[in-house]
């Protein structure tokens, strides 16, 4: 067994190149960026303050009490977007396209949509319940999206499968606004929603979102060896026995559970699925069981990093971090358009 | 060396949308033998293959291994004894050669057992078998077409089965490239006794290099042989409605179609081909 490793040197292509350092350098991002969002915002907080707000509950000054404020924000600023980075990746991988995003794909209007409705016609205003509506709204729009992109010959085929979210997201949004409009109440109540924010982070939002993020990614990572083989094409997964039906249903399932419960309580927040797994397949390549599980890290540093750009850009007040993820977001996506027109989908 | 399997085609029938393609087909495919399936464009060659491999579900008839229908084992389980290698997979960017192989090692890995030895040296020996060691860590945009086919090859290699089936292996490839691969599969089959079942589509190659060969004509089958049994004019004629001669190839004593078109015939010709002409 122990010569093994000595005898076969040249399997280390099996874990990508750097991956421990790869992955150290994330952790030390990560904790940098939380404390930067704990620090930074329209009032800006010093290191020890923020060593007090964390770690000495005894100590009840202004700045203490602001950095504790943020603790829960941080937090889940984080949970959204990993969620979001590994439902991006999941879509990717079950449509084997390279611009696929829960925003592209228009499951988040169709959440967004539901969200809106409930509060429009149900009096439904608080998240716990809007969560369900939330996914309900993601789950039938990813079955719609996917039913049209599937007519016609040759199935679901990527591109036909972006069309249909890109057309079914515009029609959505459409009805959001024809909702919305008229109401002055929703109008008030979901302004800031709708363009995607994580300034309502409680503890509760986050013990809401968080047993969804788990199934999520457990479902995630099971299935990653399976979508490696998916990659392929159906065709060569299927020769290695993979059930690709089943492996799309179970992919998309933990893909829409993940956005739509995000949805539910930060908005509708594009691109950072988009953003997040193309880092990591530009740092670490195509493994999947790499990226997917990376995909989160860096889904939660670009949502946090954004929005504390937000918060500085917006002081006094606040950008709301959607507004910041398509900024950064929309010129990236037309970059891998460009780059991915080379290759045939 | 391995196992010999018993794999039997009854009254097949198979398509796409409820269209039939395949229309009653009774097969039995030779063990530890290169079995080629030839016919002209749409005669139900790939998804013949296609339905074999269990990629396809018939509409009717049964497709049994071992007296099993194939339906009713798990997919994973069949994956460890049927290979299949599409005509046209699909490149994930950026990947390496070792990783693409990798990837055919999944039917024998659970989700958590990690890689083992075997698996590793499965690859390596797959690697080895098809000379691509050289290009482990190269990425598969730098190889030329031939490579790349020989990485896929190695891949459905690397799946270690019994049975491999391969759609149209050689297609898109330069005529050199063509004999490369036809060459290795012949290695793989001599070495290890693979059952080899592919799709070609050059009638000379077939004739060549199958031990067996599966004519189809309108998604019936019309012979089953070897290809001196099943590569005659008459058949030739009646399976792509192309008039030729066959004579026997000087190298390989196989038969060798030699097409007639309505030019380039010499005037001052033998009596041998003047009898194709006048027929």
């Amino acid at each position: 067994m122990n010569n093994s490793s000595s005898t076969l040197p040249q399997h280390s292509w099996r874990v990508p190149k750097h991956f421990k350092l790869i992955l150290l350098c994330s952790i030390v991002l990560l904790v940098v960026c939380a404390a930067a969002s704990l620090m930074l915002g329209s009032r800006g907080v010093g290191f020890s303050e923020m060593m007090d707000g964390l770690f000495r509950p005894e100590i009840d000054s202004y700045e203490a009490n602001i950095v504790r404020k943020r603790i829960s924000r941080t937090v889940f600023s984080l949970c959204c977007g990993a969620a979001l980075g590994v439902s991006g990746a999941l879509m990717q991988s079950v449509t084997r396209n390279p611009i696929a995003d829960p925003s592209i794909l228009g499951v988040n209007t169709g959440a967004a949509l539901f969200v809106v409705s409930g509060m429009a016609f149900l009096n439904i205003g608080s998240a716990e319940p809007s969560i369900w509506l939330a996914l309900a709204g993601a789950g039938g729009t990813a079955i719609f999206v996917y039913g049209i992109g599937s007519m016609g010959r040759g199935g679901a085929t990527p591109i036909k499968l972006v069309l249909a979210g890109a057309a079914t997201s515009a029609a959505l949004s459409s009805l959001v606004a024809a909702i919305m409009l008229p109401r002055a109440y929703v109008m008030d109540q979901f302004r800031f929603w709708q363009v995607g924010s994580v300034g309502a982070g409680s503890w509760s939002a986050v013990a809401t979102i968080g047993p969804f993020l788990i199934a999520g990614l457990l479902i995630a990572i099971v299935t990653a060896p399976a979508l490696n083989a998916l990659a392929l094409g159906d065709e060569a997964a299927a020769g290695l026995g993979v059930r690709t039906g089943v492996l799309r249903i179970m992919a998309a399932f933990a893909g829409v559970i993940l956005c739509g419960a995000t949805t539910a309580l930060s908005g509708p927040i594009g691109f950072v699925g988009l953003l997040a797994t193309h880092v990591m397949r530009l740092i670490l390549g195509p493994d999947l069981r790499y990226v997917i599980p990376m995909s989160a890290i860096s889904g939660a540093l670009i949502l946090t990093i954004s929005d504390v750009c937000g918060r500085v850009i917006g002081s006094p007040g606040e950008l709301e971090v959607g507004v910041v993820t398509a900024f950064i977001g929309a010129p990236i996506l037309i970059l891998l358009a460009i780059r991915s027109k080379v290759r045939s989908l | 060396m391995k196992s010999t399997h018993l794999f039997q085609a009854q009254q097949l029938v198979a398509g796409y949308d409820h269209k039939a393609i395949i229309h009653g087909i009774d097969l039995a495919i030779p063990s530890h033998k290169i079995s080629v399936i030839m016919g002209s464009n749409g005669c139900g060659k790939s998804t013949l293959l296609k339905t074999l491999a269990r990629l396809i579900k018939p509409m009717s008839g049964t497709i049994t291994i071992d007296n099993e229908a194939i339906g009713d084992l798990s997919p994973r389980k069949f994956a460890k004894v049927v290979g299949l290698l599409p005509q046209s997979p699909i490149v994930p960017e950026g990947i390496t050669v070792a990783d693409l192989v990798g990837r055919g090692r999944f039917p024998h890995q659970s989700w958590f057992g990690g890689w083992t030895k075997r698996d590793y040296e499965a690859v390596a020996e797959a690697m080895d078998m098809m000379n691509i060691t050289e290009y482990a860590n190269q990425h598969m945009d730098e190889l030329s077409g031939g490579q790349r086919q020989r990485v896929w090859i190695a891949m459905a290699l690397a799946q270690q089965t019994d049975i491999l089936f391969l759609d149209e292996p050689t297609t898109f490839l330069d005529i050199t490239y063509q004999i490369e691969i036809l060459d290795l599969l012949t290695d793989l089959n001599r070495k290890y006794g693979t059952t080899i079942v592919m799709v070609l589509h050059d009638i000379n190659l077939s004739a060549r290099y199958a031990d067996h060969v599966f004519a189809l004509r309108e998604g019936k089958l019309v012979a089953g042989g070897t290809p001196t049994e099943v590569i005659t004019s008459e058949r030739i004629k009646d399976i792509f409605g192309l008039s030729c001669s066959v004579i026997t190839d000087p190298l390989s004593g196989s038969p060798l179609v030699v097409p007639q078109g309505r030019h380039h015939v010499q005037e001052a010709s033998s009596s041998d081909s003047n009898r194709f002409l006048t027929k």
